[in-house]
This record gives C-alpha cells, structure tokens and sequence, in this order.
C-alpha cells in the first residue's frame, strides 16, 4: 500500500468548500447576429448555404465546416420543419423532478441541412412522434429581444392559431 | 512499422462512489507508485516525461495542470496536461516515444468526481452559450435525443438497452475494484426514473472516484525491463464536429474513423475476427451497442441482438466490458479511458483473474470524452502471443 495512513473515521475526513462567481461575455458573431437580428426584426429564420457542398447552415456560420469555403449566401429557411429526435426531459438543470417534462427536440427547417435544437410546446404526448411537422411560436415582437429564446417553442404545423 | 513501444506498468486505485479518506493528490500518488512498482521504474531517474488528463471545471481549480507533478514524482521533469478522454493521453504518451526522443514516459488520468457539487452545471456550461445554453435544458437531454434516435433508425430496443446495463453490472462482480457490480434484470433498468426518455437511470454510468497510471517504453527500455510487456499495434482518434446542429447525430461517426485510424496502423481488415475482445465507452447503456456498430464489431442494427444472444457476455464469442465498463466500474470522468485501457492490459496479461478470457492475445480499447462532446479514441493492444 503506498499510503501508510487514512482517515479511518468518516468524522476525521475533512473537506473545505469553495465557489467562485463566474460570468461571462459572447460575442454571437457576425453570422449569429445576422441570424438574431433577422429573427427579431422580422421573425425569418436565416441560413447560409455552402454552393460547393450544397449544405444549408442554421443557426448560419461564415464558413463551411465541411469544404472550408467563405460562406456568403444568405437563406431564408422554415419557418415549417420535421422533428428529427425529441427526448421528454423529467428533470431542471440541477438534476430536481420538473412539474412538467421538458420536450426537447432536434428539428430540420424546410432547405435547412443543420438540425435546430429548441423546445417543443402545445403538443401531446399522443401525437409526438419522430417525423412530425412543426412550426416555429415566435414572442409578439415588441418582446424579442435577439436571442434565441425570441422562439419560445416548435408547435405541431397542423394545429390552428 | 514506426518505433515498437510497449505499456511496462499499470497502477490504479479506486473505484469508488466516494473517497472521503484522501485526496485527488494522494489517488494520484497511490496509483503512481504502485504503478512505478509494477514497471521496476524509479519516477525521479527513470521516467523522462508525463502527461495528465484533466479538466479545470471538473477539478475545481483553475490552470488545473500545474497541480500534478509533485504527486507523480514529475517535478523538474518534462509535464503536460491535456484535456481530452485518457485515451488522448496515453497516444500522447505513446508519442512521445515514437519520437525517439524519449524512452519511457508516463500517463496519468483521475476522477474526484464525488467532490463536484454540480456536476450538471458544468455540463451544461460546455454547450453553446448562444444557441444551446439559453434552453436551459437538463444536459442529458443530448444523449434522450440521440437514444431515440439510435432506437428508431437501428430498430433496437429499450430491452436490448436494458441488458447491457444488466451484464456490464454483472462483470462488475468479478472485479474487484469496480464500484457498481450487482445482479439486477434489465426489467430493473427498464423500471427505474425516466431522466431524458427513453433514457432512464440506470442506463446513465453512475460516477466513482479513482486514479490510473500507465507507464509506456520504447522496445528496447521495455525488454530490459519487463517479463510482460504489452505492445501498442494500433492507436486513432477523431472528432465530429461538435456543434449540436451539425455533428452526425445518427452514428458515432467519431468512432467509425478513431477505429479506422487504429485498424489501419494495427493491420486489421475484419476487426470482429482479429480482436479477441474489447473494451468500449459505456458512459450510456445504448452508447456500448452505438459504439459496437461504429467500430465495426457487428452489422449496423446487430449490436442490440448480440447482447440479447450473449455473445458480448463474458464466456460468449466477444466479450465486451468484462471490467464492467463505466455502468459497472463507474464513470470516471476523463479517467473512464484509461480504464477500459486498464482491463485491455490485464487481460492481456492474463491478470483478470475470475473475469479472465482464456487465450487472448489482441484487445481493443474505445473511450469517448462523454456529454456533450463527438471525441473518441481507439487504442488497440497486444501481447504478442501467437493465436492458438
Ligand atoms: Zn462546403
């Protein structure tokens, strides 16, 4: 054994607490603000499309990953998708049971190729299922402030306002 | 063939669901010196370079680096930390001495894991802070997604999930230093918390405390040295893109190329008939049967029937996870590499003792860094033996 001695009692280990405030700044980019701004301008979802690999980016980058080209054509997308993958999430952040599930899902906009990771809401259990059409609920536009989160959600495309 | 460099030592300690009674610095130093023992090396004259694995959000400590020579006998010596999954490091290690600069070097990785208050915080700070952070979702949510994806492309089921988590706990008994082994039935895992459906609880690799060494040496430093030395025939890696939008959701893509990577150096063509078993991350149940179908140990859409068949079950035609993997050894953060390494090692040695396949000769070994990321690496082990 290579440690000669141990705390034997549960009562001897000792342990000190620390934490530290951490806050940090992003700055989105000038693809991302491009996307943040149109959304809340207008409430368009934009991409970038790669002509060499003819490969729709949303949230837009100004490069492609895939050939490496400058990106510099600008798409509208959706609003309309299909839900890829969903997962029904029973707990916050913090690992505490949530009230109700958190429905989130992986979803291609209409001549999007990337998948938008974002919340589904105002649908039941029963009609959840991969391949399902949806449609972006934007905040009223008094409210949106640049962010993602100006979407509140994807709701089934069928349903009625 | 490049430089030939074998794994001379290996030292462990752990694996436990808590480690009030020490340290990380004394886990660390506990599995350094038995591993030193293990390779006949003295750290302060023999071992000429170090690398760690680690993570500052995971150790609690900024320029986490600075903070393990000491307890690895590697101060005035050559030391770097990488982050990554403890396979990177030991390529890293491996490296260095395919070089030729360097004849033995060391690689070290651990978990404290039970000191992290908020180990979901720290997940979910690594996703992206425009797109993703904002939901403010449960980070599991990324591996609930990618579960039902596999489930429905693949035609695998929850059950067949189930079952790994089922034998991945039961190898755990035979090993001594895993911290999960039980018998439960995979109606159990099916019953338990839905976290991010259709994964459950106890498809999630519960965490555990530890520390690993592993010493490498050039052929001939290892020849003088060592009775047992274990060959390295084959190491890759690879990353996906790691942005949720783009990375390849359906298959462990990341996989698929570490492995090609190491098959091509290690000469294998058919990785089911020339592996006589492996190792492969488990961090989720349904990740050991993705990770299968990526690094070609079956057929796509296989995996799920061969763990139902048995034939990845200790005694069956390709065990997988003897050890017990991260379900039954515990997930060990950027140590879980290690090991699946470490059991690769033990096998070969013919030191598992009751979990031991009998004649093994050529083993893999398949970490991934785990949520949110698309990194994995393959490091593919021999002991030189001929097949019988
Ligand atoms: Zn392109």
């Amino acid at each position: 054994m290579s440690l000669l001695e141990r705390a034997e009692r549960n009562i001897d280990a000792v342990a000190w607490q620390g934490e530290i405030p951490i806050q940090n700044r992003y700055t989105v980019g000038l693809a991302g603000e491009r996307f943040l701004r149109e959304l809340k301008e207008s409430g368009r979802l934009l991409g970038s499309r790669c002509p060499e690999c003819d490969y729709v980016y949303v949230p837009p980058t100004l490069y492609c990953e895939r050939c490496f080209e400058k990106l510099d054509d600008w798409i509208e997308v959706g609003p309309e998708g299909t839900v890829v993958s969903f997962t029904i999430v029973t707990q916050a952040l913090d690992g505490t049971p949530l009230a109700d599930p958190d429905i989130l899902a992986l979803i291609r906009l209409d001549w999007a190729d990337s998948l938008l990771v974002h919340r589904l809401g105002k649908v039941s259990l029963d009609e959840l299922e991969i391949g399902l059409w949806v449609k972006p609920v934007l905040k009223p536009k008094n409210r949106r402030e640049g962010s993602i989160l100006d979407i509140q959600y994807f709701a089934p495309a069928y349903h009625e306002e | 063939m490049s430089r030939e460099v074998a794994i001379i030592g290996v030292g462990y300690t752990g694996f436990r669901a808590l480690t009030p009674d020490v340290s990380y610095k004394e886990l660390m130093y506990e599995a350094a010196v038995k591993a030193y023992d293990d390779a006949g090396v003295d750290p302060r004259s023999d071992i000429e370079s170090f690398v760690t694995v680690a993570e500052d959000f995971t150790e609690g400590t900024s320029i986490f680096d600075e903070y393990v020579p000491d307890q690895l006998g590697a101060v005035l010596k050559p030391v770097h930390t990488i982050a990554g999954d403890g396979l990177h490091g030991f390529i890293a290690a491996y490296m260095q001495i395919l070089t030729g600069a360097l004849d033995i070097v060391a690689v070290e990785a651990h978990s404290k894991a039970s000191n992290i208050l908020t180990p979901q915080h720290i997940m979910a700070y690594a996703m992206d802070p425009v797109f993703n952070r904002p939901l403010g979702a449960n980070p599991h949510f990324i591996a609930g997604l990618e579960m039902n994806l596999f489930l429905s492309e693949t035609g695998t089921t929850r059950e067949q999930c189930a079952r790994v988590v089922a034998k991945n706990r039961r190898h755990a008994l035979y090993n001594p230093c895993a911290a999960f082994g039980a018998t439960i039935e995979p109606e159990d895992v099916l019953a338990s918390d839905t976290v991010a459906w259709p994964l459950a609880r106890l498809d999630i690799s519960p965490h555990a405390d530890g520390a690993i060494v592993v010493v490498l040496a050039s052929k001939q430093r290892a020849e003088e040295l060592c009775d047992l030395p274990v060959w390295v025939t084959g190491a890759g890696w690879c990353n996906d893109s790691f942005s949720l939008e783009n990375r390849d959701w359906s298959s462990a893509v990341y996989a698929a190329k570490a492995g090609e990577m190491a098959y091509r150096m290690a000469g294998i063509r058919s990785p089911w008939q020339e592996l006589d078993f492996a190792e492969v991350d488990d961090t989720f149940s349904y990740k050991e049967l993705q990770h299968m179908e990526a690094l070609r140990l079956c057929r796509p859409g296989e995996a799920g029937v061969l763990v139902e068949e048995g034939v990845t079950e200790l005694g069956g035609d390709f065990p997988i996870n003897t050890s017990g993997g991260s379900l039954g050894m515990g997930n060990l953060l950027d140590a879980s590499g290690l090991a699946r390494l470490l059991e690769v090692i033990l096998q070969l040695r013919g030191e598992a003792g009751q979990r031991q396949i009998p004649d093994v000769t050529t083993g893999m070994a398949f970490g991934w860094r785990g949520l949110p990321t698309t990194s994995g690496a393959a490091v593919i082990l021999s002991n030189g033996y001929e097949e019988v």
